[in-house]
């Protein structure tokens, strides 16, 4: 008895430490093909670079005419709100941001979640963003969609897309925009 | 646009309802557990079913367990009621054991109401020695989904091992298959689940270990069969009691309070009444109980 609790004991731990060693799944580095579908007329996107990490988005190649400033922004949830987690880890959500801090789009991109196949990972959960401004209150049940059963993946994923979106904004748009 | 500052106002209000309700349903929980009420326990479960079960999906999972090991939790500000919940099997467990299986868990109170309304000539009862053999399996599972999560990082694992997502309503055809053999299997050997393959029930077992009030034995019962025979759970083997495997039922305690079935009270009466020989003193009171 003793001696096959040890053993359980040892393997749950020598798990944790291989845990802390394994390197975490990462969000897509290089989303070309979604900062596209949040932008069809942009030309170009700039790296993910800047404080807070977000990218630019071009209407023009910034090569030809390098004066073009940016129509617009995009950035990871997880960047932006970091401390944000749903029931199981962060959602990872590509969001675009126009410069009157209305919201051009959500991808849900990587998430973790036990009832993420009918929450967060349905394209309509992401697509009712679009058209959000960062004034609109995001409560789930009012103004976003609730799913019964999963309110922890959905109120996270809605309070990141939320607060990163006003977070952003405050950073990245003009101060009239958020006052 | 709107302050970036909630007041706990913001914070607490949409999660009032529900954590009024997890407060009613735990105290009902502890209610029945201290008042050893059969009637008080059924409710309990019906409301376990009711309202943990459908309406909310709330019931503790491997995934839990997955979520402690990489530490990825929900915030805890907005899930007040995941915490307290998390906090109370903990405790009860530690207090009192395995009280969660048996009459908490959702799945566990629906496969008990199950129980009461299967006729019993349906049920088979496992012989002991394949009993014992069989409730290792649920360790053997445990520490088989931690180490596959731990080197897959596959978190959808927890489809397979439990059914917890039935209450949920969302499945795939292969798995309400899987349900439905459950299901019909615990028609014939009750609370299978439960007993023998639960991993959460194996962690909870494995913090029972370490409870602190303790089901209180008689020194008869090192004689005694009649709880061992009751116990539905297969956790009463000659004098002792199994912890990691007793779910705080309270079949073997209410025996202990019958007074006409007690062989305790029995052998007290029979000693305390008077005799036919006149010499024989009365007896003095029963000897005090040991715990095992």
């Amino acid at each position: 008895m003793l001696q096959r609790l040890v053993t359980i004991v040892a393997i749950v731990c020598s798990g944790g430490a291989a845990v802390l060693l394994a390197q975490r799944i990462i969000t897509n580095p290089k989303p070309e093909a979604e900062l596209k579908q949040l932008f069809p007329g942009a030309a170009a996107f700039s790296p993910l670079g800047g404080e807070p990490l977000h990218f630019k988005v071009y209407g023009v190649d910034p090569k030809a005419n390098p004066s073009a400033a940016p129509i617009g922004y995009a950035f990871w949830t997880t960047d932006m709100v970091p401390q944000e987690h749903g029931y199981h880890g962060p959602i990872h959500i590509l969001v675009g941001l126009d410069l009157k801090g209305t919201i051009a789009g959500a991808i849900v991109d990587y998430h973790s979640e036990p009832y993420g196949y009918f929450s967060v990972e349905p394209p309509k959960f992401a697509a009712q963003f679009k058209g959000k401004t960062i004034r609109d209150p995001f409560v789930v049940g009012r103004d976003v969609d609730a799913v019964s059963r999963a309110t922890i993946s959905i109120s996270s994923a809605t309070r990141a897309v939320r607060d990163g979106s006003r977070l952003a904004a405050s950073k990245l748009l003009p101060p009239e925009v958020t006052k | 646009m709107e302050p970036a500052i909630e007041t706990w106002r913001d914070i607490l209000a949409p999660q009032a309802v529900d954590l009024v309700l997890l407060a009613v349903f735990a105290a009902a929980a502890l209610v029945s557990f201290f008042t050893k009420s059969v009637r008080g326990k059924y409710a309990t479960l019906v409301f376990a079913v009711a309202y943990m079960g459908f309406s909310k999906s709330h019931l503790i999972s491997v995934v839990d367990i997955f979520g402690v090991i990489d530490r990825s939790l929900p915030v805890v500000k907005y899930n007040i009621g995941y915490y307290v919940f998390g906090v109370f099997v903990l405790a009860s467990t530690v207090l009192w054991g395995r009280v969660y299986c048996g009459r908490i868990c959702a799945f566990g109170a629906l496969t008990q109401l199950l129980d009461a309304v299967v006729p019993k000539r349906l049920r088979i009862e496992p012989p002991p020695a394949i009993e014992r053999r069989a409730a290792w399996i649920k360790y053997g599972l445990l520490a088989f989904v931690v180490v596959y999560f731990i080197a897959t990082r596959d978190l959808l694992v927890y489809r397979y091992v439990e059914p917890f997502w039935m209450f949920g309503l969302f499945a795939t055809t292969p798995m309400w298959i899987g349900l439905a053999v459950l299901l019909l299997a615990t028609v014939f050997v009750r609370n299978l689940y439960c007993r023998f393959l639960c991993p959460v029930g194996a962690m909870l077992g494995l913090i029972s270990n370490v409870t602190v009030f303790k089901i209180k034995r008689w020194s008869e019962c090192r004689t005694c069969k009649i709880c061992e025979k009751t116990c539905e759970w297969g956790a009463i083997r000659g004098p002792k009691i199994v912890e990691s495997e007793c779910v705080r039922c309270d079949d073997c305690e209410r025996l202990y309070m019958d007074q006409q079935k007690c062989p305790h009270w029995l052998i007290q009466i029979r000693r305390s009444r008077p005799t036919a020989n006149p010499s024989a003193a009365p007896a003095p009171p029963a000897a005090p109980s040991i715990p095992v």
